[in-house]
């Protein structure tokens, strides 16, 4: 059995930096994985993604990324790529973490064997808990490869027949005039 | 002729701290600590409930996110007067511990142990030596010839690779780094094994607040972890005998590896005992209530002012009305409008201008107490604990202080720890100590459990009328305050005073540096151009600037910059 990790990175009072953590809800409402396949919210986790990720044989990673792509491009991130990047260069603001946190598993010799990062070109940071019209039309663009990733792993998942309801963070509490994000009710 | 050099970003980890400073004569000859990411995400809190703030308070930061949670519970609890059931305040403070535990092993060895301690020394070190070393000033079981010669063997073939991957950014061969290759191997076997021991201190966390990061067992009032000892699912004697054994081992690595090497590191580099003391004045609140009114508690607070250790004013309870009244935030060199308000009133309007030294340069606000910059941070717990004779502090501060004359024949005087040092000394004073209350407090819970109190609740009972109330927590970089109006159960007003504010604050409106920047003055720099002795003392601090500020800047490429004025 294949030790995988799907893990959304961000902060979800930043706007669109809380993709990673929406689709990572997305993913466990629509999907059954294998036994083996951890699907986590990991926040902003920076040092302390070593322990997500350390002795794994799949590790996926979904996260916002600051580019001069348009917003909501979904972009793809080999292991090899973010490793030949010098430690302090952020590309996004969590990517010193992720840096430093795939040579550091690397010297401590539990990185993982296959790491792909999934990034989603962001268009705003301003504090805020929902995600911007061009990020939204990038969530099931994004799913598809974060699948893809799977299958080329040979690593199963299943269509749920009923989408699983979210936890009470992610569905709109309508007491409220800024409203958490709304349209994932409609999931 | 003076020269400017500019460190941006300093943190390894999440934030974005820029620190400028002037060099003359190879010393510091001014400092400005800035933070360069605008800050308001208070502002999405106005407006809910305030039972629902803590869930995104903990989103304020990704390292540190329990201290949020628990610091903004209990802004709730003291604006309505709420009580906590003990077994409520044990599994916190438990929480808070195994938290704080976890924090300063990080600190330690993966973010500043590397200012301190020189990678391409290790192949040069003996291992059978470096065992008789370690066995000379612990009993740990893991010092062993094998782990050295295996930690050896991963610095041997990084370099033969070529590539220096996550030390490609350290000082190595810097003037200022002085171990012998012997204690770097020893340093650097322990700041590999550091990494299982902070994983079992999550681990506590996770198994109380059933998930980490973002804990799920807070509430207004209590926690929602159910106790029964006849289910399988909820806090039964199996669970606590877990999180017994897993506080046990992370215990004996700070008592046995931590607390020793900082003593170790401490006494090779006496010097740094003299240089980074900077604000005098040092601020901590109580923290680890005994009872449910919080009217006791395992950890002093109190204040001291200008340096002077006898005239410590403590503070009675976590939201001492002289806390209360004396804090306010300043903005006249932060890039925000107004005056200088006291949190409860507190603003976040923004109005950047770019970096001038002289005018407006952070988005972090300056906090002042009574109109006063504070250090904040262990060097004021303990500080503060000392001043009051508090046994625990004292017991560990008097070991410490004897584990460095032990070591390098070094006396260190009560003066010596307002440094560089004596900021690393502290966190690992302070570790030891709450390493200590770990087990207790486990106790604590284990025998109130067993006289058959399962409360762990109360119900929170909204007023009308307007009400204010300041949560804090001593977490492990220092105060935190979380500051809430509610009114017709939704919060009017939220602000958050946290640690890395107090800290890295710029100057005021009278021009008084804030912490950090005071600390870098007269420091002597062996090489301008590698400003390792800057990042020493920046580092003592433990900067984490990720709650201080948010947002976000694509800049700093490069470590330090250096240019001649």
């Amino acid at each position: 059995m294949k030790k995988v990790l799907i893990g959304g990175i961000g902060n979800v009072l930043l706007g669109d930096d809380g993709v990673g953590p929406y689709l990572v809800q997305l993913l466990l409402s629509r999907y059954e994985f294998d036994d083996g396949v951890e699907v986590l919210d990991l926040g902003t986790p920076a040092l302390d993604l070593i322990d997500q990720i350390s002795r794994k044989d799949v590790v996926i990673l979904i996260d916002s990324v600051d580019t001069d792509a348009a917003p909501g491009t979904v972009l793809l991130y080999r292991k090899d790529e973010i490793m030949q990047r010098r430690p302090s260069v952020r590309m996004d603001p969590h990517s010193p973490a992720l840096v430093d946190t795939l040579l550091s598993a690397e010297l401590f010799g539990v990185a993982p064997v296959n790491l792909l990062l999934v990034g989603i070109a962001a268009e705003s940071y301003e504090p805020s808990c929902s995600l911007s019209k061009p990020v939204e039309a990038s969530l099931d663009p994004a799913i598809v490869e974060i699948l893809s990733e799977l299958d080329r792993n040979s690593i199963a998942y299943r269509l749920r027949e009923y989408p699983v309801a979210l936890e009470a963070w992610w569905v709109d509490s309508r007491r409220t005039e800024s409203p958490r994000i709304v349209h994932c009710t409609t999931a | 002729m003076a020269k400017r050099i500019t460190i941006d970003p300093i943190t390894r980890i999440e934030g974005h701290l820029r620190i400028d400073v002037e060099v003359e004569n190879n010393a510091v000859s001014n400092a400005w600590a800035s933070c360069t990411m605008w800050r308001g995400i208070e502002k999405i809190l106005r407006g809910r409930d305030p039972r629902d703030a803590w869930l995104f308070t903990q989103r304020f930061c990704g390292v540190c996110t329990t201290v949020h949670a628990m610091a903004s519970v209990r802004s709730v609890e003291d604006a309505l007067k709420l009580e906590v059931p003990l077994n409520a305040q044990y599994i916190r403070n438990l929480i808070l511990i195994a938290h704080a535990l976890h924090d300063h092993i990080v600190h330690f060895y993966q973010l500043s142990a590397l200012d301190w301690v020189d990678i391409l020394q290790i192949p040069k070190a003996d291992p059978a030596a470096t065992q008789k070393l370690a066995e000379s000033i612990s009993p740990w079981t893991r010092n062993s010839r094998n782990e050295f010669k295996a930690a050896q063997d991963r610095v041997n073939a990084v370099a033969a690779s070529g590539q220096l991957g996550i030390f490609m950014n350290g000082y190595w061969g810097h003037p200022a780094m002085r171990l012998s290759p012997d204690v770097n191997l020893l340093a650097f076997t322990h700041y590999i094994q550091a990494l299982e021991y902070q994983r079992k201190a999550l681990q506590v966390v996770a198994l109380l607040g059933s998930k980490t990061p973002h804990i799920q067992n807070l509430t207004v009032g209590g926690v929602a972890n159910a106790i029964d000892l006849d289910s399988a699912n909820a806090l039964n004697m199996d669970r606590l005998e877990m999180i017994r054994v897993l506080l046990d081992e992370v215990v004996q690595f700070i008592h046995q590896v931590y607390f020793v090497d900082v003593c170790a590191v401490a006494a090779m580099y006496p010097e740094w005992f003299k240089i980074g003391s900077g604000v005098r004045n040092y601020l901590a609140v109580p923290d680890l209530p005994l009872d449910s009114a919080g009217s006791s508690y395992d950890l002093p607070g109190g204040y001291i002012m200008d340096g002077n250790i006898a005239g410590t004013r403590p503070f009675k309870t976590a939201s001492d009305k002289v806390f209360r009244d004396s804090v306010s935030e300043d903005v006249t060199h932060a890039y925000y409008q107004g005056k200088p308000l006291h949190p409860w009133s507190g603003e976040t309007e923004p109005q950047f201008t770019g970096w001038d030294g002289e005018q407006k340069y952070s988005w972090v606000k300056a906090p002042r107490f009574n109109g006063q910059p504070m250090q904040v941070g262990p060097l004021a717990q303990i500080l503060v604990g000392f001043a009051q004779g508090h046994p625990l502090t004292v017991k560990y501060a008097t070991q410490a202080i004897s584990n460095v004359q032990a070591v390098g024949g070094v006396r260190v005087t009560p003066d010596m720890l307002h440094s560089t040092l004596g900021r690393h000394a502290a966190r690992a004073i302070r570790a030891s100590m709450l390493a200590e209350l770990a087990q207790k407090h486990l106790q604590l819970l284990t025998d109130n459990i067993a006289k058959g109190d399962y409360t762990v609740h109360n119900q929170p009972v909204f007023p009308s009328h307007e009400v204010e109330g300041v949560g804090t927590h001593e977490a492990p970089r220092g105060t935190l305050s979380h500051w809430i109006v509610i009114k017709d159960e939704k919060i009017k007003n939220y602000q958050a005073v946290v640690p890395s504010t107090w800290n890295a604050s710029p100057r005021d409106a009278s021009g008084a540096h804030g912490p950090y920047e005071a600390s870098l003055l007269h420091t002597p720099l062996a090489r301008p151009e590698e400003p390792l002795e800057v990042l020493r003392t920046v580092h003592s601090f433990d900067p984490c600037m990720a709650c201080a500020c948010h947002a976000f800047d694509p800049s700093g490429k490069q470590i330090a910059k250096a240019k001649v004025l």
